[in-house]
């Protein structure tokens, strides 16, 4: 007979793997064949090789670069408990000073990178951003961060205090509260926000979020063409602060006004199958087992309630991340592809899609078709060569 | 010891000051001013003379050196006419022994090629903080930029000059009423002209010795004589700065300006509340007296943790026992009409704090870069430092907050128990003046 403790375990797995399931099913249909596509299908092979290229920097920047920061985390996990005798302050206090300490780390090594990432994208003019502007940004952002982890390092310990290690149950509680808060402002932190002003796109917004039943959601257009070229638009908000931003990089003549369409009904499709009360859903499926380890492997410097265990807690928490991306990539690859399949159904121009997706390689130097480690690894969307897929087999099906 | 001091300032000054010449002080100080400007102006053509043969000779020509001295103590004699540190109406030669504020300079020494060679940059910190405590011509305007940025900006007519030029304007008025000059002011006063004379003398080879920018120098001057006070510094530092710690300092200090900013609202309505009760009751309330008590003493702390007064991280409960602290006498009896028109009475204080707050920000400017380099913060910064927060948390405690009916004293004085350890590690730098 099973003792409670490993029935409990049990009994919580179980719960894990019906919410996942729950939350892993989607519109898209299940006998849904994409058919084979070739990078050279959509774009020529100069335009496939100048987007491999690019990205081929950028990944292996990615990988160095966490590499880097964990490789400083972890030593910050046995040095940066000395940093104690910079502090007068208490136990909370002290906390603070060596998280913040530990993040401070991780800017400095990031530097480099972030510099090679910035040089990389400006010789391929995707992006006008000076370099003093990235470190002074990064800087600035730095302050930011330590605010943000100074109130993580207050509810963990505060809670530590008298929870001891239990505090992961309450602390994940709180963190998914926090995420959902943030999700929910989040629309109102956005600056350079306007209205959608081309009359015929604002209308056919409007048809879709009917047609999708979110008559509330509106769109607004985000400024930052002085930043970059990129196109991009994305879904934000909860509840009643939902909406859709589109960049202006998407509004310049590049984009017919069908493609835009189609950008229009995949964020809006993201809202109809409700995919960020999803993810936030996903990511308390993650952050309890998270903070569950976390407090278990700080119990040997004391637990997350002495000041010692934080450097140690920031390690686990930055190689727990990193441990959790691909899971993390599937999923998100996972609601991006049901968000296209949504946007077929609504616009019903599977061509504008085709077009749209093959821009993302010429005009965002998007790699066609990544190696699959990469794949698995960096990739937050479906690849441009499965996204056009998707939109020959939607035509193929003839809609339905 | 003090005596060693190339460059000293003696004062033998009674505080006495005559109404008459007070009134009519900057009419009457017309011909030192011109006579002034002619003689800086000259300097400065003899420097580039004097750079040259001192860096072919190692020292300066006796000549030359006297030339300088002279110029030295003429320009203390005038700032100390004009700002009121002394009473009578200066010579125009600089003769030594002939002002009750007098700067005593030693004979030439030799000096390195090498610092003579880069006098003008190695300056630059120095003529920061003069420009700081007094403008002068070539020191001037510099005080202006940094107070506009640190809430001193309404106060830049008054204290663009520095903040002598406030003290001397404060002081007139005093003068007049009471033919006294404020034994605080006069301090305070001495303290930025000797600033200025070392800072101009090592500017002009008179003298290879860096100025001491610790406010209570020399100490045989003692602090005999200075009113008690009811808020008292106290300075338990070694002086070692963590350079991981300075590097990111303000962004360390971020939680602690929000929850200043969060408690600083509470201590409004504190402050209210007790400015009423002391009112009525004639002495503060013991619950709201410790509340605000502990409010002002965790503003040192954070004040003192961003701007490199002290080194560690600083908690967030205003506890006594940081490195750099302040005491605050417990609550006393208050006459209620001084109580009814604190603001009003707290209006110089207040002022005079705003313009010290460019000074505080200048140590923490300059400590920045002397901390990270050597990993120490040099004991003279520190006590200025000290300085201005103690002076700040005076004026807290009695304009603001009616912790206590003492006004504010605005001279330098040493810290309290625990008693300022002067640095005793072999290789402190800058640390030789103690
Ligand atoms: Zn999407």
């Amino acid at each position: 007979m099973p003792r409670p403790r490993s029935a409990l375990i049990a009994l919580a797995l179980a719960g894990w793997g019906l919410a996942a399931w729950f939350l892993w099913q989607t519109e898209v249909p299940d006998d849904l064949r994409l058919p084979h596509v070739e990078p050279g299908d959509a774009v020529s092979a100069g335009e496939e090789r100048a987007a491999s290229d690019f990205e081929e920097f950028l990944r292996f920047d990615f990988l160095l670069s966490q590499v880097a920061v964990v490789g400083a985390l972890a030593l910050y996990a046995v040095f940066g408990p000395r940093f104690l005798r910079e502090s007068a302050s208490g136990r909370i206090g002290s906390g603070m000073l060596l998280a913040m300490l530990g993040l401070a780390f991780v800017w400095i090594v990031s530097i480099p990178f972030s510099v090679a990432e910035l040089w990389w994208s400006r010789r391929h003019d995707l992006s006008e951003e000076s370099y003093g502007e990235r470190v002074l940004g990064g800087w600035l952002a730095l302050g930011g961060e330590f605010l943000f982890i100074c109130l993580a390092i207050l509810i963990v310990m505060g809670l530590a205090g008298p929870l001891r290690d239990r505090w992961w149950i309450p602390g994940g509680a709180v963190f998914v509260g926090l995420a959902g808060l943030f999700t929910f402002v989040y629309p109102y932190l956005i600056p350079e926000q306007e209205p959608l002003r081309d009359p015929a796109l604002s209308a056919s917004a409007r048809e879709y979020a009917r047609d999708l039943g979110v008559e509330g959601v509106g769109v607004r257009v985000e400024r930052v063409g002085e930043l970059t070229d990129a196109p991009n638009a994305e879904a934000v908000g909860l509840g009643p602060t939902r909406r859709v931003i589109l960049w202006d990089t998407l509004l310049d003549p590049r984009f017919s006004d069908d493609e835009v369409r189609v950008v229009l009904a995949h964020e809006l499709g993201h809202h109809a199958r409700d995919h960020l009360p999803k993810s936030i859903a996903w990511y308390a499926l993650f952050a309890f087992p998270g903070a569950f380890v976390i407090a278990r492997v700080t119990r040997r410097r004391g637990g997350m309630r002495r000041p010692e265990a934080v450097p140690l807690g920031l390690f686990m928490l930055v190689a727990l991340n990193l441990l959790a991306l691909p899971v993390q990539n599937a999923i998100t690859r996972h609601l991006e592809a049901e968000a296209d399949w949504v946007a077929l159904e609504t616009t019903e121009k599977p061509d504008a899609a085709r077009a749209l997706f093959a821009r993302f390689t010429t005009e965002a130097l998007a790699d066609p078709e990544p190696p699959t480690w990469a794949f698995v690894l960096v990739d937050s969307h479906p690849t441009v060569v499965e996204r056009i897929a998707m939109a020959e087999a939607w035509a193929e099906r003839g809609g339905r | 010891m003090p005596d060693q001091l190339p460059i000293r300032v003696v004062v033998e000054d009674d505080l006495r000051r005559s109404r008459l010449t007070v009134a009519f002080r900057l009419i009457l100080a017309i011909p030192h001013i011109l006579w002034f400007f002619i003689w800086s102006l000259g300097a400065f053509i003899l420097a580039i003379v004097a750079w040259v043969i001192g860096i072919v000779r190692g020292r300066l020509p006796d000549g030359l050196h006297d030339f300088f001295a002279s110029y030295v103590r003429y320009s203390t004699h005038f700032f100390a006419y004009v700002l009121l540190a002394a009473n009578p109406y200066p010579g125009f030669t600089g003769r030594q022994g002939s002002y009750p504020l007098d700067v005593e300079i030693a004979g030439p020494e030799p000096q390195r090629r090498l610092t003579i060679a880069f006098r003008l940059f190695l300056a630059i910190p120095a003529i920061i903080i003069a420009s700081t405590l007094l403008s002068t011509p070539f020191a001037g305007g510099g005080g202006s930029g940094q107070n506009d940025e640190w809430g001193g900006g309404e106060y830049a007519f008054l204290g663009g000059g520095g903040v002598a030029f406030l003290v001397g304007f404060l002081a007139w008025f005093s003068c007049l009423a009471r033919a006294r000059m404020p034994r605080g002011f006069r301090d305070l006063l001495t303290y930025a002209l000797r600033y200025n004379a070392q800072m101009t003398a090592y500017l002009f080879f008179v003298t290879a010795r860096y100025p001491d920018s610790d406010p209570a120098e020399p100490r045989a001057a003692g602090d005999e004589g200075i009113p008690p006070q009811a808020v008292r510094m106290t300075v338990d530092d070694d002086g070692r700065r963590s350079r991981v710690t300075v590097f990111f300092r303000l962004f360390l200090t971020f939680p602690h300006l929000v929850w200043l900013t969060l408690w600083g609202v509470a201590a409004l309505l504190a402050a209210l509340a007790n400015w009423v009760a002391t009112l009525v009751s004639g002495r503060p309330p013991r619950v709201l007296h410790r509340f605000l008590s502990a409010y002002v003493r965790y503003t040192v702390h954070v004040a003192a943790f961003l701007f490199l007064v002290a080194n560690p991280f600083p908690g967030f409960t205003g506890a006594p026992g940081y490195p750099v602290d302040v005491e605050i006498d417990p609550p006393e009896p208050q006459p209620r009409l001084a109580s009814a028109f604190r603001l009003l009475l707290a209006l110089p204080a207040l002022l005079l704090g705003g313009t010290l707050l460019g000074l505080l920000f200048v140590v923490g400017m300059l400590g920045w870069f002397a901390s990270l380099a050597t990993g120490r913060m040099p004991e003279g910064l520190r006590n200025a430092g000290a300085f201005t927060l103690r002076y700040g948390a005076q004026v807290d405690a009695y304009g603001l907050y009616l912790l206590t009916a003492r006004y504010p004293y605005s001279g330098p004085s040493r810290p309290a128990e625990p008693a300022a350890e002067p640095y005793d590690e072999p290789g402190a730098p800058l640390a030789a003046t103690a």
